[in-house]
C-alpha cells in the first residue's frame, strides 16, 4: 500500500476508561543511581540507616546537570541492588524497606496561596531544581532547565496528546486530577508573566474534553484555553503539536522558547503542582501496564521505585504464557525494550506494554516509498538504509539523517518488513563520527 | 515464554508487499480474462510460455544465487538442492514473475510468433531483472525490457491482423494499426477506426492492451487499494493528454478537417498509453521514491511517448517512454538532489517539461512538416 501512514490503530479503548488502582504501599521500593543523562552518583546515607519520605537521599551527577534522588517513602535502606531501568540497561538501585508510616521530611511544607502568589520565577526555578523535576513525558530532560530561558513567553502548551498507541496513563491523569493539571499550569503562567495557555488533547478524547470545558468555568479569567488537534501519529511531537495549536512550523533544532511557547507534558504539570504548593519531589505517578500479552490490562497509581513483579500479578499475568513476549517501556512505537521483567517504575515510566513477538519475513525492498510518505521530518529513510548498507559516509551525512526523531513511522509503514529505523539509527552513529 | 529484546517500533502494517502483488495481479485479471475469450489460442500459447520461462528462470536464480559452497565433501543433488532452496522462497518469487509474465503477453501483438515470445520473456527476464539482482533491485521494467527487444529482432515477422469472432480486419485497414496509420503522414485516416470500437478493442493490436474497459476497471482497483501511486497516473496523463492537445491543435492549424479533440481521442485509445500508465510506469520498483521525483518521471515518460509518437520512426512509443523514464528514475532519485519535498526548483522544472515539449511539438507539426496531409 503505497500510502502516507498517520494513523495507528490505537488499542486505547484496552484500558482508557477504567480508574486507575491505588497500589502505593509495596514492601520495597528501588530508586535508580544512574540514567541515561547522568552515570555518577554520590549517596548520603548509611545501610540500615532510617529516612524519611521525600528526603534527599544522594545526588546523581551528569555532563551538565545534577539531579537530586529522593526517597519515594519512610523506612529504612537496606542496600544496593541491580534491576532493569527504563532505558533497558542493567543499573544500581537504592533499597528501601517500606515502615508504612510516610513520616515526611522537614523540607516538605504546604504553601498558602498567598505565599505562592509571591514567588518569582527565579524562586519557583529553584523550588523545581531542587524537586529534581524532570520531563515526565519520557524525555527527561529537566524541567528547570527550560525555565531558565530569558525569551519572553506568551503561550504555555500542555500536551496531553499522548499519541502513542496502548498507553492512557497520562488521560486517566487528566481526568482524574484536573485542578492538579490546572493549579501547576497557574503556577507556571505566574512564573513565565504569561497570560495565554492551552491545554492540548487529541479531539477524538470526548471525556478529556467534557472533564476540562467544566473545570475551566471555574478558571474564567485565567486565559486557559483547551485545543483540540489532531487524531493522528506523532502528533505529540512537540514540532507537530506547536504546528496544529499555534499554527507557527519550527525548524529542525529551533527550540519552541524561540517563538515565545513554552510547552509540557501534563504529568510534568501535575509535579509542578506538587513541588511549588508541598515542596515535594515525584513520589506517586500513573502508569498503565497494557498489551496483548496480559491478560487484564489496567491502570495503576503507584509510588515511584515500585517493581513491576508485583504488579504483574494485579493484572492476572501473562495471556498465552506458551507465546515469547517483548517487554516494553514507554510507547511501542519508540519505547524501549528490556530482556527481562524485573523492571523498577521510574519517574518517567509511562507504561508497561506486553506484546507477543511476532515473526515478520522481510522482504527485498520494492521501494514502494511509504516511508518516504510517511516521514514527518521529510527524511528518506530508504535512501539512508542503502547508504547504510554501503557505508558511504559522504551518501549518509547529504542525507542528513540527524533530522530524525525516531518516531518509528518508516519501519512501521514497510511493506516489506524492514527494520528502517535501525539502519537510520545506525546512520546517525555513522553521521556523527 | 522466553522475554525476548528487539528495537523499537514494535507494531508493523499489516499491508505487505505480497498484497500489492496480489493487487495487481487481481487488477490485470479482468484484462487477461479478457483476452482469453477474443484470442484464446494465441492468449494461452504466450501466456504458458512467459509464465512458465519468467517464474522458472526466477527460481533457477535463486537456486544459482544461494549455491552450496565448495567445502571439498561430495554432496548429493538432493542436499544441494535443499540447501539452495530450503527456507529462501517466498511468495514473491512466485508473484513478481507472474506479475512480469502476464504484462508481457498482453502487450505482446496478437500475432506475434512463438520464438519472439521465447526469446523477448528470456531476453525480459534475465536482462531486465535478474542480472541487476532480482527483486526490488532492477532499474528497467522487465516485461517492458522483453517486448522491446522482441519487436526489434522480430518485428517484422509479426502478423499484427489476425481476425476473430470479435473482430474482423476491415479491407480499408489492411496495411497498417491506428498508429501505423498517422505515423505514416496519412492523417485523413483517423476515420478509419471509430473512437467506440477503439475503446471496446476491436481494433488489430496487442492482446491485451487494446480493451480499455478491463484496463480501466484495473486502474480504478489499484488506485482505491493504493496498490498504485496515483501521482505517476496523473502527471503521465496529464502531460500526455496537454502535448497530444497541443499536437491537435497544430494540426487543425494546417487542416481543419481534422478535429484537435477526435485527434487527441484517438492517441489517447490507441497503442499502450492506458495499459503502460496503469501496470507498468506504477511499479514500484522502476519508479522514484519520493513524491515529486514521481511526478516528473510520468512526465518525462509523457514526453517521451508523444515525441516517439509524432516524430520518431516508431509508430508506437509507449514500451520506449517507460524504459527511458526508468533510466531518468535512477537520476532523480540520486542523493544529491532527492528530497522529498516539493521546491520551487521542482515546480520551475516541472513547468518547463511541459512547455519546452509543448513549443517543440508545436513547431515541429507547424513548421517542420511532420504531417503534410
Amino acid at each position: 500500500m503505497i500510502a502516507k501512514t498517520r494513523h495507528i490503530s490505537d488499542t486505547k479503548n484496552l484500558t482508557g476508561s477504567l480508574p486507575a488502582i491505588r497500589y502505593v504501599d509495596p514492601k520495597f521500593l528501588y530508586l535508580p543511581l544512574t540514567n541515561a543523562r547522568c552515570t555518577k552518583y554520590e549517596i548520603y546515607i548509611k545501610e540500615g540507616e532510617h529516612v524519611n519520605c521525600c528526603q534527599m537521599v544522594g545526588k546523581r551527577i551528569g555532563p551538565f546537570f545534577e539531579q537530586p534522588i529522593h526517597a519515594t517513602c519512610s523506612g529504612t535502606f537496606v542496600g544496593i541492588e541491580k534491576h532493569y531501568h527504563r532505558n533497558g540497561k542493567l543499573t544500581d538501585f537504592i533499597k528501601i524497606e517500606n515502615d508504612f508510616k510516610d513520616t515526611f521530611d522537614p523540607e516538605v511544607k504546604t504553601r498558602t496561596p498567598d505565599e505562592i502568589a509571591k514567588l518569582t520565577k527565579e524562586e519557583i526555578t529553584e523550588i523545581i531544581k531542587n524537586c529534581a523535576l524532570v520531563g515526565l513525558g519520557g524525555s527527561s530532560f529537566p524541567t528547570y532547565v527550560k525555565f531558565q530561558t530569558d525569551k519572553p513567553i506568551h503561550m504555555i502548551l500542555v500536551n496531553g496528546i499522548e499519541c502513542e498507541p496502548y498507553i492512557t496513563a497520562d488521560h486517566r491523569l487528566m481526568l482524574e486530577f484536573p485542578y492538579r493539571v490546572m493549579d501547576g499550569l497557574k503556577y507556571v503562567m505566574q512564573a513565565f508573566n504569561c497570560k495565554h495557555a492551552k491545554i492540548c488533547i487529541k479531539s477524538k478524547y470526548k471525556d478529556i474534553e467534557t472533564v476540562y470545558r467544566q473545570v475551566i468555568k471555574e478558571y474564567e479569567g485565567s486565559g486557559i484555553e483547551l485545543c483540540l488537534v489532531g487524531n493522528y501519529y506523532p502528533q505529540g511531537w512537540e514540532v507537530e503539536m506547536i504546528k496544529n495549536a499555534e499554527g507557527i512550523q519550527l525548524n529542525t533544532g529551533e527550540l519552541p522558547s524561540n517563538q515565545g511557547i513554552m510547552n509540557f507534558n501534563v504529568s510534568t504539570m501535575v509535579g509542578i503542582y506538587k513541588a511549588v504548593k508541598y515542596n515535594m519531589p515525584v513520589i506517586k505517578r500513573f502508569i498503565t501496564i497494557t498489551g496483548d500479552g496480559i491478560k487484564f490490562p489496567k491502570n495503576f497509581r503507584v509510588r515511584v521505585g515500585t517493581s513491576i513483579k508485583e504488579l504483574l500479578p494485579l493484572c492476572g499475568g501473562y495471556k498465552n504464557p506458551e507465546k515469547d513476549k517483548v517487554f516494553i517501556l514507554g510507547g511501542p512505537m519508540m519505547g524501549a525494550s528490556v530482556p527481562n521483567d524485573d523492571i523498577i517504575v521510574s519517574k518517567t515510566v509511562t507504561s508497561i506494554i506486553v506484546l507477543d513477538k511476532m515473526d515478520y519475513v522481510e522482504e527485498p525492498c520494492v521501494r514502494c516509498g511509504s516511508c518516504v510518505l510517511s516521514c514527518p521530518v521529510h527524511l528518506e529513510p530508504v535512501q539512508i538504509m542503502n547508504a547504510v548498507k554501503t557505508l558511504d559516509k559522504e551518501r549518509i551525512k547529504k542525507l542528513n539523517p540527524l533530522k530524525c526523531i525516531e518516531c518509528g513511522l518508516c519501519a512501521y509503514s514497510c511493506t516489506s518488513k524492514i527494520q528502517v529505523t535501525d539502519y537510520i539509527r545506525k546512520a546517525k552513529m555513522i553521521a556523527k563520527l | 515464554m522466553t522475554i525476548i529484546k528487539e528495537n523499537a517500533p514494535h507494531l508493523r502494517r499489516k499491508a505487505t508487499v505480497t498484497r500489492m502483488m496480489a493487487d495487481v495481479l487481481i487488477a490485470l485479471a479482468p484484462t487477461l480474462v479478457f483476452s482469453f475469450v477474443v484470442y484464446p489460442l494465441n492468449t494461452l500459447i504466450t501466456y504458458l510460455l512467459s509464465v512458465f520461462i519468467m517464474i522458472g528462470s526466477e527460481l533457477v536464480y535463486v537456486g544459482l544465487r544461494n549455491m552450496m559452497p565448495k567445502d571439498g565433501q561430495k554432496h548429493s543433488f538432493k542436499e544441494r538442492f535443499l540447501y539452495a532452496y530450503k527456507g529462501k522462497i517466498t511468495p514473491n518469487h512466485f508473484l513478481a514473475p507472474a506479475i512480469s509474465a502476464i504484462i508481457f503477453t498482453l502487450i505482446m501483438p496478437a500475432g506475434a510468433p512463438i520464438y519472439a515470445v521465447i526469446m523477448g520473456a528470456l531476453f525480459g527476464i534475465i536482462f531486465g531483472k535478474l542480472v541487476f539482482g532480482g527483486l526490488g533491485s532492477n532499474i528497467f521494467n522487465p516485461a517492458a525490457v522483453g517486448m522491446v527487444f522482441a519487436k526489434l529482432c522480430f518485428g517484422s515477422q509479426y502478423n499484427l491482423f489476425v481476425s476473430t469472432w470479435y473482430y474482423t480486419v476491415p479491407d480499408v485497414a489492411a496495411g497498417a494499426t491506428p498508429l501505423g496509420w498517422v505515423n505514416g503522414g496519412e492523417l485523413a485516416s483517423i476515420n478509419n477506426y471509430s473512437l467506440l470500437d477503439m475503446f471496446l478493442g476491436r481494433i488489430p493490436g496487442a492482446l491485451g492492451e487494446v480493451y480499455k474497459i478491463t484496463i480501466l476497471i484495473g486502474l480504478v482497483y489499484l488506485l482505491i487499494r493504493r496498490s498504485a501511486d496515483f501521482r505517476i497516473v496523473v502527471s503521465y496523463l496529464g502531460t500526455f493528454i496537454l502535448l497530444t492537445l497541443v499536437a491537435g491543435l497544430s494540426v487543425y492549424g494546417l487542416n481543419s478537417d481534422v478535429n484537435p479533440f477526435h485527434f487527441l481521442a484517438y492517441h489517447l485509445l490507441s497503442g499502450g498509453v492506458l495499459f503502460g500508465a496503469t501496470f507498468m510506469l506504477t511499479d514500484p520498483v522502476t519508479s522514484p521514491i519520493n513524491s515529486p521525483s514521481r511526478i516528473i518521471y510520468g512526465m518525462v515518460a509523457a514526453v517521451a511517448t508523444v515525441f516517439i509518437r509524432l516524430f520518431a520512426a516508431l509508430p508506437e512509443g509507449v514500451g520506449f517512454s517507460i524504459l527511458i523514464a526508468n533510466m531518468v528514475a535512477v537520476v532523480l532519485d540520486h542523493y544529491e538532489w532527492s528530497n522529498p519535498r516539493y521546491t520551487w526548483k521542482k515546480f520551475l522544472g516541472m513547468g518547463l517539461l511541459i512547455v519546452i515539449p509543448s513549443l517543440v511539438t508545436f513547431l515541429a507539426i507547424f513548421y517542420g512538416g511532420v504531417y503534410n496531409g
